[in-house]
Protein backbone atom coordinates (compact mmCIF):
# COMPACT_ATOMS: atom_id res chain seq x y z
CA UNK A 1 0.00 0.00 0.00
CA UNK A 2 2.69 2.48 1.01
CA UNK A 3 5.04 2.21 -1.94
CA UNK A 4 6.71 5.63 -1.98
CA UNK A 5 6.05 6.73 -5.55
CA UNK A 6 5.31 10.28 -4.48
CA UNK A 7 6.96 12.68 -2.01
CA UNK A 8 4.01 13.13 0.36
CA UNK A 9 4.94 13.22 4.04
CA UNK A 10 2.38 12.91 6.79
CA UNK A 11 2.28 14.65 10.14
CA UNK A 12 0.10 13.62 13.05
CA UNK A 13 -2.08 16.09 14.88
CA UNK A 14 -3.24 16.00 18.51
CA UNK A 15 -6.70 15.10 17.22
CA UNK A 16 -5.33 11.75 16.10
CA UNK A 17 -5.56 12.37 12.38
CA UNK A 18 -2.64 12.75 10.02
CA UNK A 19 -2.13 15.66 7.69
CA UNK A 20 -0.50 15.08 4.34
CA UNK A 21 2.16 17.53 3.22
CA UNK A 22 3.00 17.56 -0.48
CA UNK A 23 6.37 19.39 -0.76
CA UNK A 24 6.75 21.77 -3.67
CA UNK A 25 9.59 20.90 -6.03
CA UNK A 26 12.22 23.02 -7.72
CA UNK A 27 10.29 24.11 -10.83
CA UNK A 28 7.21 25.46 -9.09
CA UNK A 29 9.28 27.20 -6.42
CA UNK A 30 11.45 28.81 -9.09
CA UNK A 31 8.29 30.16 -10.77
CA UNK A 32 7.05 31.53 -7.44
CA UNK A 33 10.45 33.11 -6.83
CA UNK A 34 10.47 34.79 -10.25
CA UNK A 35 7.02 36.27 -9.62
CA UNK A 36 8.26 37.60 -6.27
CA UNK A 37 11.36 39.10 -7.88
CA UNK A 38 9.22 40.92 -10.44
CA UNK A 39 6.94 42.27 -7.70
CA UNK A 40 9.93 43.43 -5.66
CA UNK A 41 11.44 45.20 -8.66
CA UNK A 42 8.11 46.92 -9.30
CA UNK A 43 7.92 48.10 -5.66
CA UNK A 44 11.50 49.34 -5.80
CA UNK A 45 10.78 51.29 -9.00
CA UNK A 46 7.72 52.81 -7.36
CA UNK A 47 9.84 53.82 -4.35
CA UNK A 48 12.52 55.25 -6.63
CA UNK A 49 10.07 57.46 -8.50
CA UNK A 50 8.47 58.48 -5.20
CA UNK A 51 11.77 59.42 -3.55
CA UNK A 52 13.43 60.97 -6.59
CA UNK A 53 12.07 64.35 -5.50
CA UNK A 54 13.93 64.05 -2.21
CA UNK A 55 17.53 64.39 -3.48
CA UNK A 56 19.96 62.99 -0.85
CA UNK A 57 17.22 62.27 1.68
CA UNK A 58 15.54 60.39 -1.14
CA UNK A 59 18.65 58.29 -1.80
CA UNK A 60 18.82 57.45 1.89
CA UNK A 61 15.17 56.44 1.97
CA UNK A 62 15.67 54.41 -1.20
CA UNK A 63 18.60 52.52 0.36
CA UNK A 64 16.52 51.79 3.45
CA UNK A 65 13.52 50.67 1.41
CA UNK A 66 15.73 48.50 -0.78
CA UNK A 67 17.00 46.77 2.33
CA UNK A 68 13.51 46.46 3.83
CA UNK A 69 12.02 45.10 0.61
CA UNK A 70 14.78 42.54 0.20
CA UNK A 71 14.76 41.17 3.74
CA UNK A 72 11.30 41.88 5.07
CA UNK A 73 9.17 41.19 2.00
CA UNK A 74 9.14 37.40 2.46
CA UNK A 75 8.94 37.68 6.27
CA UNK A 76 5.90 39.94 6.30
CA UNK A 77 3.99 37.96 3.70
CA UNK A 78 4.80 34.58 5.21
CA UNK A 79 3.60 35.74 8.62
CA UNK A 80 0.23 36.72 7.14
CA UNK A 81 -2.71 34.34 7.22
CA UNK A 82 -1.86 32.92 3.79
CA UNK A 83 1.66 31.94 5.01
CA UNK A 84 2.97 32.64 1.51
CA UNK A 85 4.51 35.42 -0.56
CA UNK A 86 2.36 36.58 -3.49
CA UNK A 87 4.46 34.43 -5.82
CA UNK A 88 3.94 31.29 -3.73
CA UNK A 89 0.26 32.13 -3.41
CA UNK A 90 -0.09 32.43 -7.16
CA UNK A 91 1.48 28.99 -7.57
CA UNK A 92 -0.78 27.46 -4.89
CA UNK A 93 1.98 27.00 -2.31
CA UNK A 94 2.36 27.86 1.35
CA UNK A 95 4.99 27.55 4.07
CA UNK A 96 4.49 25.45 7.19
CA UNK A 97 6.60 23.79 9.84
CA UNK A 98 7.88 20.35 8.89
CA UNK A 99 5.87 18.84 11.77
CA UNK A 100 2.65 20.05 10.12
CA UNK A 101 2.07 23.01 12.43
CA UNK A 102 1.54 26.50 11.04
CA UNK A 103 4.66 28.59 10.42
CA UNK A 104 5.95 30.21 13.62
CA UNK A 105 7.39 33.74 13.62
CA UNK A 106 10.84 32.42 14.63
CA UNK A 107 10.78 29.81 11.88
CA UNK A 108 9.81 32.43 9.34
CA UNK A 109 12.63 34.76 10.42
CA UNK A 110 15.29 32.04 10.32
CA UNK A 111 14.31 30.60 6.94
CA UNK A 112 14.39 34.05 5.38
CA UNK A 113 17.61 35.19 7.12
CA UNK A 114 19.38 32.11 5.82
CA UNK A 115 18.63 33.14 2.27
CA UNK A 116 22.04 34.78 2.67
CA UNK A 117 23.57 31.27 2.77
CA UNK A 118 21.26 29.74 0.19
CA UNK A 119 22.32 32.46 -2.26
CA UNK A 120 25.95 31.34 -2.13
CA UNK A 121 28.02 31.13 -4.23
CA UNK A 122 25.69 32.76 -6.74
CA UNK A 123 22.10 32.65 -8.01
CA UNK A 124 20.80 30.55 -5.10
CA UNK A 125 23.05 27.64 -6.15
CA UNK A 126 23.17 26.13 -2.64
CA UNK A 127 19.39 26.25 -2.39
CA UNK A 128 18.93 24.67 -5.82
CA UNK A 129 21.33 21.81 -5.09
CA UNK A 130 19.74 21.22 -1.70
CA UNK A 131 16.19 21.25 -3.10
CA UNK A 132 17.09 18.89 -5.93
CA UNK A 133 18.84 16.42 -3.63
CA UNK A 134 16.13 16.15 -1.00
CA UNK A 135 12.88 14.21 -1.31
CA UNK A 136 11.10 16.94 0.67
CA UNK A 137 12.65 19.75 -1.42
CA UNK A 138 13.88 21.89 1.45
CA UNK A 139 16.68 24.43 1.14
CA UNK A 140 19.28 25.09 3.86
CA UNK A 141 17.15 27.82 5.40
CA UNK A 142 14.21 25.43 5.59
CA UNK A 143 16.38 22.82 7.30
CA UNK A 144 17.64 25.26 9.93
CA UNK A 145 14.17 26.66 10.58
CA UNK A 146 12.37 23.30 10.39
CA UNK A 147 10.02 24.54 7.69
CA UNK A 148 8.81 23.18 4.37
CA UNK A 149 7.15 24.72 1.31
CA UNK A 150 4.15 22.65 0.26
CA UNK A 151 1.11 22.67 -1.99
CA UNK A 152 -1.98 24.19 -0.42
CA UNK A 153 -4.90 21.80 0.09
CA UNK A 154 -7.64 22.87 -2.31
CA UNK A 155 -11.16 22.83 -0.97
CA UNK A 156 -12.80 22.49 -4.41
CA UNK A 157 -13.88 18.94 -5.01
CA UNK A 158 -12.50 17.18 -8.06
CA UNK A 159 -14.82 14.88 -10.01
CA UNK A 160 -18.20 13.38 -9.11
CA UNK A 161 -19.77 9.96 -8.91
CA UNK A 162 -20.86 8.82 -12.37
CA UNK A 163 -24.59 8.29 -12.96
CA UNK A 164 -25.99 4.78 -13.23
CA UNK A 165 -28.44 2.25 -11.83
CA UNK A 166 -27.27 0.87 -8.45
CA UNK A 167 -26.40 -2.81 -8.51
CA UNK A 168 -25.80 -5.06 -5.48
CA UNK A 169 -22.29 -6.57 -5.55
CA UNK A 170 -22.36 -10.19 -6.76
CA UNK A 171 -19.92 -11.25 -3.99
CA UNK A 172 -18.42 -10.05 -0.73
CA UNK A 173 -15.84 -7.35 -1.43
CA UNK A 174 -12.76 -6.54 0.63
CA UNK A 175 -12.16 -2.99 1.82
CA UNK A 176 -9.49 -2.42 -0.83
CA UNK A 177 -11.74 -3.73 -3.57
CA UNK A 178 -14.50 -1.38 -2.42
CA UNK A 179 -12.07 1.56 -2.41
CA UNK A 180 -10.85 0.69 -5.91
CA UNK A 181 -14.41 0.48 -7.24
CA UNK A 182 -15.54 3.81 -5.80
CA UNK A 183 -12.34 5.52 -6.94
CA UNK A 184 -12.96 4.16 -10.45
CA UNK A 185 -16.58 5.37 -10.50
CA UNK A 186 -15.48 8.87 -9.46
CA UNK A 187 -12.85 9.04 -12.15
CA UNK A 188 -14.60 7.32 -15.03
CA UNK A 189 -16.05 10.51 -16.54
CA UNK A 190 -12.55 11.79 -17.19
CA UNK A 191 -11.58 8.67 -19.18
CA UNK A 192 -12.48 7.79 -22.76
CA UNK A 193 -15.18 5.06 -22.87
CA UNK A 194 -12.76 2.63 -24.54
CA UNK A 195 -10.11 3.13 -21.84
CA UNK A 196 -12.71 2.89 -19.07
CA UNK A 197 -13.95 -0.41 -20.48
CA UNK A 198 -10.39 -1.69 -20.78
CA UNK A 199 -9.81 -0.99 -17.08
CA UNK A 200 -13.22 -2.31 -16.03
CA UNK A 201 -12.82 -5.57 -17.96
CA UNK A 202 -10.18 -6.72 -15.46
CA UNK A 203 -12.99 -7.14 -12.91
CA UNK A 204 -14.52 -9.92 -15.03
CA UNK A 205 -11.81 -12.33 -13.89
CA UNK A 206 -12.89 -11.92 -10.26
CA UNK A 207 -16.59 -12.37 -10.99
CA UNK A 208 -18.13 -15.43 -9.25
CA UNK A 209 -19.20 -18.35 -11.50
CA UNK A 210 -20.77 -18.39 -14.02
CA UNK A 211 -19.15 -14.99 -14.70
CA UNK A 212 -20.71 -11.76 -15.92
CA UNK A 213 -23.22 -11.87 -18.82
CA UNK A 214 -21.14 -11.94 -21.99
CA UNK A 215 -21.11 -8.91 -24.28
CA UNK A 216 -22.54 -6.47 -21.76
CA UNK A 217 -20.19 -3.52 -20.96
CA UNK A 218 -18.41 -3.87 -17.62
CA UNK A 219 -18.10 -0.10 -17.04
CA UNK A 220 -21.81 0.41 -16.30
CA UNK A 221 -21.84 -2.66 -14.08
CA UNK A 222 -18.92 -1.42 -11.94
CA UNK A 223 -20.44 2.07 -11.68
CA UNK A 224 -23.66 0.43 -10.47
CA UNK A 225 -21.82 -1.55 -7.81
CA UNK A 226 -19.90 1.58 -6.73
CA UNK A 227 -23.16 3.51 -6.40
CA UNK A 228 -24.61 0.68 -4.29
CA UNK A 229 -21.50 0.70 -2.07
CA UNK A 230 -21.72 4.44 -1.72
CA UNK A 231 -25.24 4.03 -0.35
CA UNK A 232 -27.53 4.49 -3.35
CA UNK A 233 -30.16 1.72 -2.84
CA UNK A 234 -32.93 2.79 -5.22
CA UNK B 1 -24.37 3.73 7.86
CA UNK B 2 -23.48 4.15 4.21
CA UNK B 3 -21.17 6.86 2.88
CA UNK B 4 -24.19 8.61 1.39
CA UNK B 5 -26.00 8.77 4.76
CA UNK B 6 -22.80 9.94 6.37
CA UNK B 7 -22.43 12.72 3.82
CA UNK B 8 -26.01 13.94 3.96
CA UNK B 9 -26.15 14.01 7.76
CA UNK B 10 -22.89 15.95 8.12
CA UNK B 11 -22.80 18.09 4.98
CA UNK B 12 -24.12 21.17 6.81
CA UNK B 13 -21.18 21.23 9.25
CA UNK B 14 -18.57 20.59 6.56
CA UNK B 15 -19.79 23.34 4.30
CA UNK B 16 -20.01 25.72 7.24
CA UNK B 17 -16.33 25.05 7.99
CA UNK B 18 -15.47 25.30 4.29
CA UNK B 19 -17.14 28.70 4.03
CA UNK B 20 -15.48 29.93 7.21
CA UNK B 21 -12.06 28.92 5.84
CA UNK B 22 -12.47 30.68 2.52
CA UNK B 23 -13.98 33.80 4.02
CA UNK B 24 -10.81 34.84 5.86
CA UNK B 25 -9.75 34.83 9.42
CA UNK B 26 -11.17 38.01 10.88
CA UNK B 27 -14.77 36.89 10.76
CA UNK B 28 -14.33 33.55 12.52
CA UNK B 29 -15.90 32.69 15.81
CA UNK B 30 -13.05 30.79 17.52
CA UNK B 31 -15.17 28.39 19.55
CA UNK B 32 -17.35 27.47 16.61
CA UNK B 33 -14.29 26.86 14.43
CA UNK B 34 -12.72 24.67 17.09
CA UNK B 35 -15.90 22.65 17.36
CA UNK B 36 -16.26 22.26 13.60
CA UNK B 37 -12.57 21.39 13.23
CA UNK B 38 -12.66 18.66 15.90
CA UNK B 39 -15.87 17.26 14.45
CA UNK B 40 -14.31 17.15 10.99
CA UNK B 41 -11.26 15.35 12.45
CA UNK B 42 -13.58 12.78 14.00
CA UNK B 43 -15.41 12.35 10.71
CA UNK B 44 -12.14 11.93 8.84
CA UNK B 45 -11.03 9.18 11.21
CA UNK B 46 -14.42 7.46 10.85
CA UNK B 47 -14.42 7.77 7.07
CA UNK B 48 -10.93 6.25 6.84
CA UNK B 49 -11.76 3.40 9.21
CA UNK B 50 -14.99 2.53 7.38
CA UNK B 51 -13.37 2.59 3.95
CA UNK B 52 -15.57 5.36 2.59
CA UNK B 53 -14.83 6.50 -0.99
CA UNK B 54 -11.48 8.19 -1.58
CA UNK B 55 -12.99 11.52 -2.75
CA UNK B 56 -14.88 11.87 0.53
CA UNK B 57 -11.76 11.07 2.54
CA UNK B 58 -9.59 13.49 0.56
CA UNK B 59 -12.20 16.22 0.91
CA UNK B 60 -12.20 15.76 4.69
CA UNK B 61 -8.42 15.68 4.88
CA UNK B 62 -8.13 18.91 2.88
CA UNK B 63 -10.71 20.48 5.16
CA UNK B 64 -8.97 19.40 8.36
CA UNK B 65 -5.52 20.34 7.04
CA UNK B 66 -6.65 23.87 6.19
CA UNK B 67 -8.45 24.30 9.52
CA UNK B 68 -5.44 22.88 11.41
CA UNK B 69 -3.28 25.70 10.02
CA UNK B 70 -5.66 28.26 11.49
CA UNK B 71 -6.43 26.54 14.78
CA UNK B 72 -2.78 26.15 15.76
CA UNK B 73 -1.47 29.44 14.39
CA UNK B 74 0.68 31.62 16.65
CA UNK B 75 -0.82 35.03 16.15
CA UNK B 76 0.82 36.63 19.14
CA UNK B 77 3.23 39.11 17.60
CA UNK B 78 2.36 41.88 20.04
CA UNK B 79 4.63 44.78 20.86
CA UNK B 80 4.73 43.67 24.51
CA UNK B 81 6.33 40.43 23.47
CA UNK B 82 8.88 42.20 21.30
CA UNK B 83 9.78 44.53 24.17
CA UNK B 84 10.10 41.58 26.58
CA UNK B 85 12.26 39.74 24.06
CA UNK B 86 14.55 42.74 23.65
CA UNK B 87 14.82 43.72 27.30
CA UNK B 88 15.05 40.26 28.90
CA UNK B 89 15.41 37.37 26.49
CA UNK B 90 18.14 39.12 24.46
CA UNK B 91 20.57 39.85 27.36
CA UNK B 92 19.74 36.46 28.88
CA UNK B 93 20.59 34.78 25.57
CA UNK B 94 23.87 36.68 25.42
CA UNK B 95 24.77 35.71 28.99
CA UNK B 96 23.95 32.08 28.24
CA UNK B 97 26.50 32.15 25.40
CA UNK B 98 29.15 34.15 27.23
CA UNK B 99 32.06 31.94 26.13
CA UNK B 100 31.13 32.31 22.49
CA UNK B 101 30.83 36.06 23.01
CA UNK B 102 34.26 36.23 24.68
CA UNK B 103 35.83 34.21 21.88
CA UNK B 104 34.19 36.40 19.24
CA UNK B 105 35.31 39.57 21.05
CA UNK B 106 38.85 38.20 21.21
CA UNK B 107 38.72 37.41 17.50
CA UNK B 108 37.86 41.02 16.76
CA UNK B 109 40.02 42.78 19.33
CA UNK B 110 43.27 40.80 18.98
CA UNK B 111 43.75 41.42 15.22
CA UNK B 112 42.54 44.99 15.65
CA UNK B 113 45.12 45.76 18.34
CA UNK B 114 47.90 43.90 16.56
CA UNK B 115 47.33 45.55 13.19
CA UNK B 116 46.58 48.92 14.75
CA UNK B 117 49.92 48.85 16.52
CA UNK B 118 51.80 47.56 13.50
CA UNK B 119 50.29 50.00 11.01
CA UNK B 120 50.73 52.96 13.35
CA UNK B 121 54.47 52.23 13.27
CA UNK B 122 54.77 51.12 9.67
CA UNK B 123 51.92 52.80 7.75
CA UNK B 124 52.80 51.08 4.47
CA UNK B 125 51.61 47.76 5.98
CA UNK B 126 48.01 48.82 5.37
CA UNK B 127 48.57 48.31 1.66
CA UNK B 128 48.58 44.56 2.30
CA UNK B 129 44.93 44.83 3.39
CA UNK B 130 43.55 47.49 1.07
CA UNK B 131 44.54 49.05 -2.23
CA UNK B 132 45.92 52.57 -2.40
CA UNK B 133 42.71 54.32 -3.53
CA UNK B 134 40.77 52.89 -0.57
CA UNK B 135 43.54 53.94 1.78
CA UNK B 136 43.60 57.42 0.32
CA UNK B 137 39.80 57.63 0.70
CA UNK B 138 40.11 56.75 4.39
CA UNK B 139 42.73 59.46 4.76
CA UNK B 140 40.39 62.05 3.24
CA UNK B 141 37.44 60.90 5.36
CA UNK B 142 39.08 61.81 8.63
CA UNK B 143 40.83 64.96 7.44
CA UNK B 144 40.14 67.60 10.13
CA UNK B 145 39.54 70.11 7.30
CA UNK B 146 36.47 68.10 6.29
CA UNK B 147 33.18 69.63 7.52
CA UNK B 148 31.52 66.23 7.93
CA UNK B 149 33.66 63.39 9.17
CA UNK B 150 33.44 59.68 8.57
CA UNK B 151 32.73 59.21 4.91
CA UNK B 152 33.44 61.68 2.18
CA UNK B 153 30.20 63.56 1.76
CA UNK B 154 30.42 65.28 -1.57
CA UNK B 155 26.74 64.60 -2.14
CA UNK B 156 25.85 63.19 1.22
CA UNK B 157 23.39 64.19 3.85
CA UNK B 158 22.73 62.59 7.19
CA UNK B 159 19.61 60.74 6.00
CA UNK B 160 21.40 59.23 3.08
CA UNK B 161 24.21 58.02 5.30
CA UNK B 162 21.68 56.59 7.78
CA UNK B 163 20.34 54.40 4.99
CA UNK B 164 23.82 53.44 3.88
CA UNK B 165 24.97 52.55 7.39
CA UNK B 166 21.94 50.36 8.07
CA UNK B 167 22.37 48.38 4.87
CA UNK B 168 26.13 48.10 5.29
CA UNK B 169 26.31 47.24 9.00
CA UNK B 170 23.44 44.80 9.10
CA UNK B 171 24.93 43.18 6.02
CA UNK B 172 28.24 42.64 7.85
CA UNK B 173 26.49 41.29 10.95
CA UNK B 174 24.39 38.87 8.89
CA UNK B 175 27.54 37.71 7.13
CA UNK B 176 29.23 37.00 10.47
CA UNK B 177 26.18 35.02 11.60
CA UNK B 178 25.09 32.95 8.65
CA UNK B 179 28.57 32.08 7.42
CA UNK B 180 28.91 30.20 10.72
CA UNK B 181 27.05 27.36 9.04
CA UNK B 182 30.32 26.53 7.23
CA UNK B 183 31.60 24.80 10.38
CA UNK B 184 32.17 28.19 12.02
CA UNK B 185 34.96 29.06 9.60
CA UNK B 186 32.97 31.86 7.97
CA UNK B 187 32.33 33.57 11.30
CA UNK B 188 35.98 33.19 12.30
CA UNK B 189 37.08 34.75 9.04
CA UNK B 190 34.65 37.67 8.97
CA UNK B 191 35.21 38.53 12.64
CA UNK B 192 38.99 38.48 12.32
CA UNK B 193 38.96 40.27 8.98
CA UNK B 194 36.69 43.07 10.19
CA UNK B 195 38.78 43.41 13.35
CA UNK B 196 42.02 43.52 11.38
CA UNK B 197 40.65 45.97 8.86
CA UNK B 198 39.25 48.31 11.51
CA UNK B 199 42.50 48.18 13.47
CA UNK B 200 44.57 48.87 10.38
CA UNK B 201 42.45 51.88 9.46
CA UNK B 202 42.75 53.22 13.03
CA UNK B 203 46.51 52.73 12.93
CA UNK B 204 46.86 54.35 9.53
CA UNK B 205 44.73 57.37 10.42
CA UNK B 206 46.77 57.83 13.61
CA UNK B 207 50.04 57.62 11.72
CA UNK B 208 49.01 60.46 9.40
CA UNK B 209 47.97 62.57 12.38
CA UNK B 210 44.18 62.51 12.03
CA UNK B 211 43.54 60.69 15.32
CA UNK B 212 41.88 63.80 16.70
CA UNK B 213 38.97 63.39 14.31
CA UNK B 214 38.93 59.60 14.00
CA UNK B 215 38.53 58.52 17.61
CA UNK B 216 35.77 60.96 18.57
CA UNK B 217 33.99 59.82 15.42
CA UNK B 218 33.97 56.10 16.13
CA UNK B 219 33.81 56.17 19.94
CA UNK B 220 30.03 56.51 20.38
CA UNK B 221 28.41 54.34 17.76
CA UNK B 222 31.04 51.62 18.15
CA UNK B 223 29.47 50.85 21.54
CA UNK B 224 26.48 49.46 19.66
CA UNK B 225 28.07 48.56 16.35
CA UNK B 226 31.10 46.55 17.47
CA UNK B 227 29.08 44.87 20.21
CA UNK B 228 26.39 43.86 17.73
CA UNK B 229 28.94 42.50 15.23
CA UNK B 230 30.65 40.54 18.04
CA UNK B 231 27.30 39.13 19.17
CA UNK B 232 26.33 38.12 15.62
CA UNK B 233 29.73 36.48 15.22
CA UNK B 234 29.29 34.68 18.55
CA UNK B 235 25.93 33.38 17.35
CA UNK B 236 27.62 32.30 14.11
CA UNK B 237 30.30 30.43 16.09
CA UNK B 238 27.55 28.66 18.01
CA UNK B 239 25.91 27.66 14.72
CA UNK B 240 29.29 26.41 13.46
CA UNK B 241 29.86 24.38 16.59
CA UNK B 242 26.41 22.82 16.32
CA UNK B 243 27.29 21.57 12.83
CA UNK B 244 30.83 20.53 13.69
CA UNK B 245 30.10 18.86 17.05
CA UNK B 246 26.42 17.96 17.11
CA UNK B 247 26.84 15.74 20.18
CA UNK B 248 24.03 13.22 20.55
CA UNK B 249 21.76 14.94 18.06
CA UNK B 250 21.65 14.41 14.31
CA UNK B 251 23.50 17.26 12.58
CA UNK B 252 20.37 18.87 11.15
CA UNK B 253 18.51 18.75 14.47
CA UNK B 254 21.52 20.22 16.22
CA UNK B 255 21.65 23.03 13.66
CA UNK B 256 17.95 23.73 14.14
CA UNK B 257 18.36 23.88 17.91
CA UNK B 258 21.30 26.29 17.64
CA UNK B 259 19.44 28.48 15.13
CA UNK B 260 16.45 28.65 17.48
CA UNK B 261 18.62 29.53 20.47
CA UNK B 262 20.56 32.24 18.63
CA UNK B 263 17.65 33.84 16.77
CA UNK B 264 16.95 36.16 19.70
CA UNK B 265 20.59 37.34 19.70
CA UNK B 266 20.39 38.15 16.00
CA UNK B 267 17.15 40.01 16.48
CA UNK B 268 18.72 42.08 19.28
CA UNK B 269 21.87 42.72 17.24
CA UNK B 270 19.82 44.01 14.32
CA UNK B 271 18.10 46.51 16.64
CA UNK B 272 21.48 47.58 18.06
CA UNK B 273 22.80 48.12 14.54
CA UNK B 274 19.90 50.41 13.67
CA UNK B 275 20.66 52.44 16.82
CA UNK B 276 24.35 52.51 15.82
CA UNK B 277 23.48 53.71 12.31
CA UNK B 278 21.34 56.54 13.70
CA UNK B 279 24.13 57.66 16.06
CA UNK B 280 26.75 57.37 13.33
CA UNK B 281 24.72 59.45 10.87
CA UNK B 282 23.48 62.19 13.17
CA UNK B 283 25.92 62.43 16.09
CA UNK B 284 29.31 60.93 15.31
CA UNK B 285 29.74 62.83 12.06
CA UNK B 286 28.52 66.19 13.37
CA UNK B 287 31.53 68.50 13.30
CA UNK B 288 29.84 71.02 15.61
CA UNK B 289 29.97 68.61 18.57
CA UNK B 290 33.27 69.02 20.41
CA UNK B 291 35.46 65.91 20.80
CA UNK B 292 35.14 66.06 24.59
CA UNK B 293 31.35 66.02 24.35
CA UNK B 294 31.61 63.07 21.97
CA UNK B 295 33.88 61.20 24.36
CA UNK B 296 31.49 61.74 27.28
CA UNK B 297 28.60 60.57 25.11
CA UNK B 298 30.68 57.54 24.13
CA UNK B 299 31.48 56.73 27.77
CA UNK B 300 27.77 56.91 28.55
CA UNK B 301 26.87 54.59 25.68
CA UNK B 302 29.54 52.02 26.56
CA UNK B 303 28.36 52.04 30.20
CA UNK B 304 24.77 51.63 29.03
CA UNK B 305 25.66 48.63 26.87
CA UNK B 306 27.73 47.07 29.68
CA UNK B 307 24.96 47.52 32.24
CA UNK B 308 22.37 46.20 29.80
CA UNK B 309 24.18 42.90 29.39
CA UNK B 310 25.73 42.51 32.83
CA UNK B 311 22.82 43.52 35.10
CA UNK B 312 21.41 40.85 37.28
CA UNK B 313 18.81 38.81 35.43
CA UNK B 314 15.26 39.33 36.60
CA UNK B 315 14.02 36.34 38.54
CA UNK B 316 10.91 35.20 36.69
Amino acid sequence: MSLAIDTIVTAETPEGISISIRPAGFAVRACAFLIDVLIRIAILFACASLFSAGRQVGIGLLLISGFVINWLYPVLFELSAAAATPGKRAMGLYVLMANGLPLTPAGCLIRNLLRAVDMLPLLYASAIVCILLRRDSRRLGDLAAGTVVAYRHELERAGRLADGVPLPPPMALTMRQQLALTAFAWRVERLTPARAEEIASHAAALWPAPGPPAGAPMTGRLIGIARWLHGDRR
Amino acid sequence: MTALDFETSNEAQWSELEKALTRGEKTLDPERILFLYRTACEHLALAEARGFPAPLVSRLSALTARAHQIVYRQTDLGLGRIARTLMHAFPAGVRAHRWYVLLAALLVVAPAVALGYAVAHRPDLILSLADSTTVERFGRMYDPANPAIGRVRDAGTNWMMFGFYIANNIGIAFQCYVSGILFGLGSLYYLAFNGAFGGAVAGYVTSIGFAGTFFPFIATHSAFEITAVVLSGAAGLKIGRSVLLPGRLPRVASLQLAARETSVIIFGSAVMLVIAAAIEAFWSSAAWVSPSAKFSGAAGCWMLVAIFFLRRPRAD
